[in-house]
């Protein structure tokens, strides 16, 4: 039926209208985690804030290969991982250093030791903010991604490991790694050490 | 035999992660309820997550905001 056809057009111009609309609204309602997460991916606002822009652009673009009813912040955080690693920072990747495998108890001890013994929260009160920011930015990156993702982002290691394409074994070695890398970082800024 | 402590130690990222088995996670709650130096490293790992995802807060500007809004498709 002709009649059927023309009616119908316009009725899936408006159901698809009304579809991007609101997958647009709620991509958008992510972008606080989004920006959170890219500015600690990258050095500076500036390259955060280019990386959430491009991200959100090309989510835009190709909204319709989002299936809806699967996991759209996780979709969305692998358009912005996935940039990230386009972008050529394979070049700047840090070169592969062995640290030394200190155990996770390493940093409280220096801390401890450096301090005198008190309570925990003094002894956790004993890194400033800016530390912690800089001891982070110094991970090398493909073990941030991971910190970043899970205990920033609130992902679990099965959507850490989605966003980024590894398998979920990968995303804990990583994650364990880069925490301790962390907190080697950390007792370097604290107390000095030289790892 | 392995010392409880360094034991304990090994399995402190799993267990905050609760990815220990129950066998796995009675044992090191088992030690941790009787032994006071890895009970404050347990704490102090606790609060340095909490403190980690504090300290790295940072909010966008109102531009940026404005920026991705402005991407979005024009409604005829």
């Amino acid at each position: 039926m002709s009649e059927t056809q023309s009616e119908g057009e316009p009725r899936r111009l408006a159901e698809e209208a009304r579809d991007r609309v609101r997958f647009e609204e709620e991509a958008l309602e992510l972008a606080d985690q989004m920006y959170r997460v890219a500015r600690r991916l990258v050095g500076s606002r500036e390259e955060a804030e280019d990386l959430v822009q491009d991200a959100y652009a090309r989510a835009f673009r190709s909204w319709r290969s989002f299936r809806p009813g699967t996991n759209l912040r996780a979709w969305l955080f692998r358009i912005l991982t996935n940039l990230n690693i386009d972008r050529g920072r394979r070049e700047q990747r840090a070169p592969d250093t062995q640290p030394i495998e200190e155990g996770d108890y390493y940093l409280y001890n220096r801390l401890e030791e450096n301090g005198g013994a008190t309570g925990v929260d003094e002894v956790v009160e004993r890194l400033s903010q800016d530390s912690i920011v800089q001891a982070l930015s110094a991970v090398p990156h493909d073990f941030r991604d991971v910190i970043v993702l899970v205990d920033i982002g609130d992902f679990s290691y099965q959507d850490a490991a989605q966003i980024l394409d590894i398998p979920v074994g990968t995303v804990m070695s990583r994650l364990h790694r880069g925490r301790r890398i962390l907190k080697q970082a950390l007792a370097e800024s604290a107390v000095g050490d030289r790892a | 035999m392995m010392d409880p402590c360094a034991k304990c130690e090994e399995v402190l990222q799993p267990f905050l992660d609760r990815d220990l088995t129950d066998a796995e996670r009675f044992e090191a709650e088992a030690h941790l309820s009787m032994c006071e130096y890895c009970g404050k490293r347990y704490r102090f790992e606790a609060s340095l997550r909490r403190y980690v995802r504090e300290a790295t807060i940072e909010t966008m500007t109102p531009e940026l905001k404005q920026r991705l809004a402005a991407l979005r498709t024009p409604l005829i």
